[in-house]
């Protein structure tokens, strides 16, 4: 053996317990919105170096494979919803809910729960903080309609008066609202039709029939831009994100139907049994703090979860990064939300499964 | 003069020969053995642990039954064909054991309830939320039945408790029926599953379908370019064959997303087709996000599998084989059919064999350009493991993957025989 592979070894075993525990990884969707994450939560903490963001495709499967087998490699998770409920549940994200009153407060004193309530969202489990708000909304180019442009969600489901293909995705969540919107039905009052309603998932399929003929699936969030790019469709339901992105950051013009977008939420829970406990709970605090939340928007057209973060970009417009108004392409300013249906994670929680195996049945036939 | 030999053999050393040799030989054996046990240990872990683990999993429910033990037991003793609703004694048994239970393995159990039915989950927090009050106000109910239909009304409706029953065993076997879109009723019994869910049978078809499909193209296009490689002078072929290897090389995932500019509807294809003037500008064809889509980029992508052992197969049959049945008399195709083409069969057949396998198991292309009917099997265990955390559902369609696969290598076996099969 070589002097310099013992000296190798030595220095690599010394380095090793304190090389090990200094970092926490964050596993988050990727793509523009990890890197708008890295700008806003990373590049702004008090050490960079320290925080370290890994893709992943969503869902709990790799996290529950990691908390099974007792081999932690992501300390902190962004999640929907449904997935912070379930996780808590599972014991698969570890409990923080002590230490709530710790996070950072609103500019005006307001406490994380109660900032988050102002926005409508009451944080749904003990294990995770606040992100941000996204949304699946229908987009389309204009230049692509002569005429009348298409401006309500009944329009995507109307092939007579806009003929063409859409673009939706190959699972249920998102459409299932905007198809009772489109329906008829007030988007405030979608949840409780969903929880209450008999018959309510027929109705959905009912109205999806319509336009079962003049659908093109996508599965992965860029694929509904070249669609509508490409002419592949003439309007897609897309991640209201990669439509601003486009907008903002490639100079598109795409316009937005906003009646019957459905929003949902984003989270970051820390996974139950992690070493690195302290420091992802302080990172966490850094990045559900309001002006870092307001900062992520400077990159992204996702709205802060926290309402005071609203506040702070609407008092400092222009506020996108090159120098463009950013609400009017964020999806939670007080005039969409009257239109939106902000997602139910219990209920999807319940009837998910149920409801995207039928969905696929209903994409395979 | 004659010598009789009355003893043994005796080596150098003085141990008789035989003994010597076999202990040279138990010694190679060992060695062999050490030899081969990073190996065997590499296997044990990285492939029979987890496919045990998976077998394991498809045929568990031991954490339901652990967590509602007593519950359980009680509904056992309910007489369904009297009683519409289960006993007192069941009621109260839920309760406990639902306030008295350990949060984290309540949490694991509902997620396995909701697969038997959708609606357990809130049904089982809100009434979490409920009895922790009552726990908390020191007062013993009089009626936990009473009690727990106050709390939620669900619990008067018997199809929530019918789906318990559905759990009822620590060994089920209801995920592999699950997986053939069959469930079970009330008392175990196999019931075909609810009209609207039933999505595995034809997935599976559809799966089979494209796979035999793309073993077909595979071959049908395959055969020439192996043939045409292995009869040409060597300088050529090499340069043919880094046609067949470069995209082989290619990552999956370029060759997919290539696949897909070529042949949407405003692609190249479609391009060049109306600019021919062979289609009209909106009679363009749909030839991607469909299975015509899985099938035409999955023959693409695996077609290398059905090549490479093709060409080693064809590279070593002696050209003098044709020339001399034509000598003989015979006609060019005769011959090809009679002597050539027999003596392809171990290629064939180890090609599509390779392409089956790896088709009925393909995730990453029909995922991208299957759309809304190019999705295979696939798809659904990707679903369950990561979004509905349905791990035994998963398990059970991958163990049917697996025995569908062994079925064929057994069928392979008795039919051509795998001796036969020729990668090189």
């Amino acid at each position: 053996m070589s002097n310099f592979f013992k000296a190798f070894l030595f220095i690599s075993f010394l380095a090793f317990p304190f090389g090990a525990n200094a970092d926490i990884t964050v596993a988050s969707w990727g793509g523009a919105y990890t890197e708008s994450q890295i700008k806003a939560y990373v590049d702004t903490y008090k050490d960079p170096g320290s925080v370290k963001f890994e893709a992943y495709n969503g869902g709990l499967g790799e996290v529950r494979a990691q908390v099974e087998s007792g081999n932690i490699k992501w300390d902190v998770v962004d999640v929907l919803p449904s997935e912070a409920i379930v996780g808590c549940d599972e014991g698969l994200f570890q409990d923080i809910s002590m230490h709530y009153d710790d996070f950072p407060k609103a500019p005006d004193g307001t406490g994380m729960i109660a900032d988050m309530a102002n926005s409508g969202v009451t944080n749904l489990s003990d294990c995770c903080a606040p992100q941000i708000f996204w949304t699946y909304v229908v987009f389309f180019d204009p230049d692509a309609f002569s005429g009348e442009k298409p401006s309500r969600a009944a329009d995507f489901f109307d092939t007579e008066r806009f003929p063409g293909k859409r673009g939706i995705h190959t699972w249920a969540n998102g459409i299932a609202e905007l198809a009772l919107v489109a329906d008829g039905v007030t988007p405030s009052a979608v949840n409780t039709v969903l929880d209450s309603q008999s018959g309510v998932v027929d109705r959905i399929f009912n109205k999806l029939d319509t336009i079962k003929d003049d659908v093109v699936f996508w599965s992965a969030g860029s694929k509904p831009l070249e669609l509508v790019k490409s002419g592949e469709v003439i309007m897609s339901i897309a991640y209201n994100g990669r439509v601003g992105a486009a907008n903002l950051s490639e100079g598109e013009n795409f316009e937005y139907i906003w009646e019957g977008q459905t929003l949902e939420q984003e989270y970051i829970c820390m996974t139950a049994g992690t070493p690195n406990f302290d420091e992802a709970l302080e990172w966490m605090k850094w990045a559900s703090a309001p002006e870092q939340q307001a900062g992520q928007a400077k990159y992204i057209t996702y709205g802060p979860m926290r309402a005071s973060g609203i506040d702070i970009i609407a008092a400092n417009e222009p506020w996108f990064h090159t120098g463009i108004n950013v609400l009017d392409h964020m999806p939670n300013t007080p005039d969409k939300l009257e239109i939106s249906v902000v997602a139910d994670p219990v209920w999807w929680a319940d009837n998910g499964a149920e409801i995207n195996e039928r969905y696929g049945a209903w994409m395979g036939n | 003069m004659e010598v009789i030999i009355t003893e043994q053999i005796l080596t150098t050393d003085g141990i008789p020969l035989k003994e010597s040799l076999k202990k040279a030989e138990r010694n190679n054996k060992i060695r062999a053995f050490f030899l081969v046990f990073p190996l065997l240990i590499f296997i044990i872990i990285t492939f029979v642990v987890p496919i045990g683990d998976m077998m394991l999993r498809s045929v568990d429910d031991s954490q339901i039954n652990t967590v509602y033990e007593k519950t359980f037991e009680e509904y056992k003793k309910w007489d369904k064909s009297k009683d519409e609703l289960p006993p007192e004694s069941v009621y109260k048994a839920l309760f406990l054991e639902i306030a008295y239970g350990d949060k984290l393995q309540l949490g694991r159990a509902l997620t396995r309830m909701n697969y038997s039915k959708s609606g357990w989950k809130s049904l089982i927090k809100k009434t979490q939320r409920g009895i922790k009050k009552i726990v908390k106000s020191g007062e013993e109910p009089l009626s936990y039945k009473q009690t727990l239909i106050d709390i939620n009304e669900n619990w008067a409706d018997p199809t929530f408790w019918y789906a318990m029953g559905q759990m009822i065993n620590k060994q089920t076997s209801i995920y592999y029926w699950n997986a053939i879109d069959r469930t079970f009723d009330q008392d175990q019994n196999v019931v075909m599953q609810n009209e609207d869910r039933r999505v595995y049978v034809s997935t599976w078809i559809k799966t089979f379908k494209v796979s035999i499909y793309v073993t077909f193209f595979c071959l049908l296009l395959g055969f020439p370019v192996a043939h045409l490689l292995a009869s040409l002078p060597l300088r050529y072929s090499n340069i043919l064959m880094i046609f067949v290897l470069l995209p082989f090389w290619t990552s999956l995932l370029v060759r997919t997303t290539a696949w897909i500019v070529m042949l949407q509807q405003n692609g190249v294809i479609n391009d060049v087709l109306v600019w021919l003037g062979i289609l009209s500008d909106d009679g363009r064809i749909q030839m991607v996000y469909n299975q015509t889509g899985t099938i035409i980029a999955m023959t693409q992508i695996l077609l290398p599998f059905m090549i490479l052992p093709l060409y080693s197969v064809m590279k070593v049959i002696p050209k003098s084989h044709m020339r001399a049945a034509q000598n003989l008399g015979a006609k060019p195709t005769i011959a090809f059919i009679r002597v050539y083409l027999p003596q392809t069969i171990p290629g064939m057949s180890a090609g599509g064999l390779l392409v089956f396998v790896l088709a009925i198991g393909y995730f990453i292309t029909p995922e991208l350009v299957g759309g809304k009917d190019g999705q295979l099997i696939g798809h659904w265990i990707a679903y369950h493991l990561k979004t509905t955390l349905n791990w035994g559902l998963c398990s059970a369609l991958g163990a049917i993957l697996l025995g569908i696969m062994l079925i064929l290598y057994w069928l392979y076996n008795k039919i051509v025989g795998i001796d036969n099969i020729k990668l090189g």
